[in-house]
């Protein structure tokens, strides 16, 4: 049951030091107020979210120091007509609320002879700040990154889309972390049913904690069997930014400087933000190594396999007889030295995130040159299946999402049993597996391989956006997530005289 | 929302035919028809594809008249029993087509791709696979098929442009050298091959623009047969008629033979089989969506599932009889020829001849009424 805010401020000072007793990062101060000093009021913050430097000039500071030049008896009536001048203040009339405001990072202020809590917003909780991304790097194109300020990302994504037109939905998530959800979307490209599709989904669960957007991700899936993600993730304001101008919805989630798009096809996980910075030509043959490196990562290994074990015919005799010499010596079946050198590279991936930074350079050059070339000298692995695995790194590395990567990671070795067991035909049957997968899944309500898929639903036009970036002038059309009618992007002046 | 599952676009059904059509009569009509008919093929294939014409005409007459479904309008037009018993022989041809489908693809694998596998392994394998993709509905399906066209139909024609330099036009002639019966066997079989448009028919409640369905259809069947035509063409100069006839599947022994500029693959044909492993999937994924649809109509079952099993299952069984016995295969090509192709037309013409006879009677009470 909830407790009312009381005008008898002892008794709200009673219940609120109840609620918080043994908090000791919570700061509670008596303050006398009025010109006479006469009339009693209570802050309460947590520690490091109030400014102590510069305290008088805070709005709290501000607003104690107006307190102490009024008469006592018009103080409430003062707080009451005029504390909504102070920015993002808000009145509570349950001491819970009130509780939940002062938790988000700002000070909750009490007056005797007034029945509302306010919550006075200040400097907040510690944050790192607008800092480049470390993940999705781009060659030309805004470097900043989003933060684990809930508050500063939804603040880089209106920087960039000056419009009445953003709407910024906000919600919680988690019983006892109370974490800011916000949805930000432009109210005239979205299609209400994607909107509705995922609050109803955010409703769906409760949960303890969500400390991160890959909780709330993983909660709203559909195909939670899938290793496709069903979310695009991304660390770029300026990627989030387009993804709302095109009439996608970007969750973000307080303390995660990784925002979830939606909905996310196999087309937008290959493409970047300089693909657009970029000239057309450039962005396509990026894209076309995207694509096929999305491939390769997944069934290189296997490929191989199924080559060398089964259809040797395939290959001229030269480069058989070599494949065949380098193999020499080698006491594994293929299948094997394959898995070896695949978990000996996961291994070496893992260990070289876990690392801090220069340690993990370390790894990589220990894994890859030092124990690559020892393997190889000792007969373990040939020198061939080592180029393989690299290669496919390689590819695996060049695939622009990280969570879209893995999920070809993880479906390379059931390629490398296929293939090592049937051959060519294992080969076949996993690419029907994958293939079959992905025309059932769907990411809110859009088929995972739109456009090459489905198409028609918006007259061929997101055909001109996928292997090929077609030049900027070609694409006038929105893709298939905006609402029909809102779909015109780009008019040129000739066009419209 | 958007993706809007159980309907699928003109494009998804052309292509979806075409890979469903393709597969077992490039497959199989080259060798039919050179030992039939030599270089007169060519015309049996054309011939083959007037009968189509008219096929799939009835059909469209026909589906004009189909309010909701085939079933319904089977029903409607030719009474509860009749219906019943188009449906059980629709039924019938798919599940049997389905089958010789499984044992030619099994059959394809274990020859060029897995010599030593086991039949058992390989072809539970495939039915699985043929079961996972029709599981969630036509568009899943059709949605593979949209996707793999081109990275299929371009190797298929740039191997087939390069076969074109072995071509000895001497092998060409002599034409109209084939008897008249031949000849007539010769574009029967065309056309049996051409019967798995009928699945057309049952499509309607799945097409978000079934007016135009037809046109998919026909340009389906003329995508095929101008395929069909150049391959046999491209076959009949490479191999001459005699040693194609002896030939199990011509067309993949060409794609072994096919010289590419650069000579890095030395051999293409086990990667060429990749295009007719998907195109004899496709088929046997129709059979076993068309088994299921049907059997979940005629027993009036609840979900899919239950009718799915008992299709595969059957298939299975077909599939599995013929690989055992070799004779099955010939009383399958007869059912083919006596049974399911009259069958076809006899139905279509059926029910549009009752469907007159009854619009005509309406018309009637209307005027003495």
């Amino acid at each position: 049951m909830s407790i009312q805010i009381s005008s008898d401020l002892q008794e709200n000072i009673r219940n609120f030091e109840e609620l918080f007793s043994d908090c000791e990062d919570i700061k509670k101060r008596k303050i006398k107020v009025g010109e006479h000093l006469d009339q009693d009021c209570y802050i309460a913050y947590i520690e490091v979210t109030l400014s102590s430097v510069d305290f008088k000039d805070s709005a709290v500071g501000k607003l104690l120091g107006k307190l102490r030049t009024l008469p006592e008896q018009d103080l409430t009536e003062y707080v009451k007509n005029n504390v909504m001048d102070i920015s993002d203040s808000q009145p509570f009339g349950t001491l819970e609320d009130a509780a939940v405001g002062m938790l988000t990072g700002d000070v909750l202020f009490f007056l005797d002879g007034y029945n509302k809590a306010l919550k006075i917003p200040d400097k907040g909780y510690p944050s790192r700040g607008v800092y480049e991304t470390e993940s999705e790097k781009v060659i030309r194109g805004s470097n900043e990154g989003f933060s684990e300020s809930i508050k500063l990302n939804t603040a880089l994504i209106r920087k960039r889309l000056r419009s009445p037109h953003v709407k910024v939905k906000e919600s919680f998530a988690g019983r006892r972390t109370n974490t800011n959800v916000d949805l930000v979307y432009l109210k005239d490209l979205i299609h209400p049913e994607m909107l509705a599709e995922i609050e109803k989904r955010l409703g769906e669960f409760e949960i303890d904690g969500a400390l991160d957007s890959g909780i709330i991700e993983q909660l709203t899936e559909k195909r939670k069997y899938s290793p496709f993600p069903q979310f695009q993730t991304t660390q770029r304001p300026d990627r989030a930014a387009m993804a709302i101008l095109e009439g996608r919805i970007v969750l973000l989630s307080d303390n995660s400087p990784v925002a979830l798009i939606l909905p996310a096809t196999y087309n937008t996980f290959i493409q970047t933000s300089d693909d657009y910075y970029s000239r057309w030509e450039i962005a396509s043959f990026t894209r076309l190594l995207r694509y096929l490196a999305s491939f390769l990562a997944m069934v290189f290994p296997g490929l191989y396999l199924a080559i060398t074990n089964f259809h040797t015919q395939l290959l001229p005799t030269d480069l058989l007889l070599s494949l065949a010499a380098a193999r020499q010596g080698v006491p594994f079946p293929a299948m094997v030295e394959v898995i070896l050198m695949e978990i000996a590279f996961e291994l070496l991936r893992e260990a070289g995130v876990r690392l801090p930074g220069a340690n993990g350079n370390t790894i990589g050059i220990v894994g890859g040159l030092i124990i690559g070339q020892a393997a190889v000298d000792a007969n373990i692995v040939s020198p061939i299946v080592v180029i393989v695995v690299a290669l496919t790194a390689l590819c695996s590395f060049a695939v622009p999402n990280e969570e879209f990567a893995t999920a070809f990671r993880i479906l390379k070795f059931m390629f490398i049993f296929l293939c090592g067991t049937l051959g060519f035909f294992g080969f076949l049957t996993g690419l029907l597996v994958v293939l079959i997968h992905l025309s059932h899944l769907e990411s809110f309500g859009i088929p995972y391989l739109a456009p090459f898929v489905g198409a028609d639903l918006n007259g061929y036009q997101d055909e001109r956006d996928t292997f090929l970036r077609l030049p900027l002038n070609y694409l006038k059309k929105r893709p298939v997530y905006t609402r029909e009618g809102a779909r015109t992007r780009l008019k040129l002046n000739q066009e419209k005289k | 929302m958007f993706a809007d599952n159980w309907k699928i676009s003109l494009r998804q059904i052309r292509r979806l035919f075409i890979m469903d059509i393709f597969g077992m009569s490039s497959l199989m009509i080259p060798g039919i028809l050179s030992s039939m008919s030599g270089a007169d093929g060519i015309f049996c294939l054309l011939l083959g594809m007037a009968g189509g014409v008219v096929l799939l005409y009835l059909m469209g007459v026909n589906l004009k008249h189909i309010k909701t479904d085939y079933y319904s309008y089977m029903k409607e037009t030719a009474g509860q029993l009749l219906g019943d018993i188009f449906m059980v022989f629709y039924f019938l041809y798919f599940v049997t087509l389905s089958g010789y489908v499984l044992y030619h693809l099994t059959t394809l694998v274990l020859t060029w791709l897995l010599p030593e596998g086991s039949w058992l392994v390989v072809s539970l394998l495939l039915l699985l696979l043929g079961m996972y993709g029709s599981i969630r509905g036509i568009e899943g399906r059709a949605r593979v098929y949209e996707i793999v066209f081109w990275f299929l139909g371009i190797p298929l024609l740039v191997m087939l442009f390069f076969a074109m330099s072995d071509v000895n036009t001497a092998y060409f002639t002599p034409i109209a050298a084939s008897s008249l019966p031949a000849f007539f066997r010769g574009s029967v079989a065309v056309l049996v091959f051409l019967l798995p448009l009928s699945a057309l028919m049952f499509l309607k409640p799945f097409c978000r623009k079934p007016e135009k369905m037809l046109s998919c259809g026909r340009m389906a069947m003329a995508a095929v047969i101008f395929l069909n035509a150049v391959i046999y063409l491209i076959l009949l100069g490479v191999f001459g008629k005699n040693t194609m006839g002896i030939l199990n599947r011509p067309v993949i022994t060409l794609m072994g033979m096919v010289n590419l500029p650069g000579e890095f693959f030395t051999r293409q044909d086990v990667l060429m089989t990749a295009v007719w492993f998907f195109a004899l999937f496709a088929l046997l994924n129709t059979g076993i969506f068309q088994g299921t649809l049907i059997l979940k109509d005629l027993c009036q079952m609840p979900g899919n599932r239950l009718g799915l099993w008992i299709t595969a299952v059957i298939i299975f069984a077909i599939g599995k009889g013929f690989f055992e016995h070799g004779f099955l295969t010939e009383v399958f090509e007869i059912y083919q020829v006596f049974v399911a192709l009259p069958g076809m037309f006899l139905i279509l013409l059926v029910l549009l001849f009752l469907h007159w006879a009854r619009a005509g009677r309406k018309a009637q009470k209307g005027v003495s009424g």
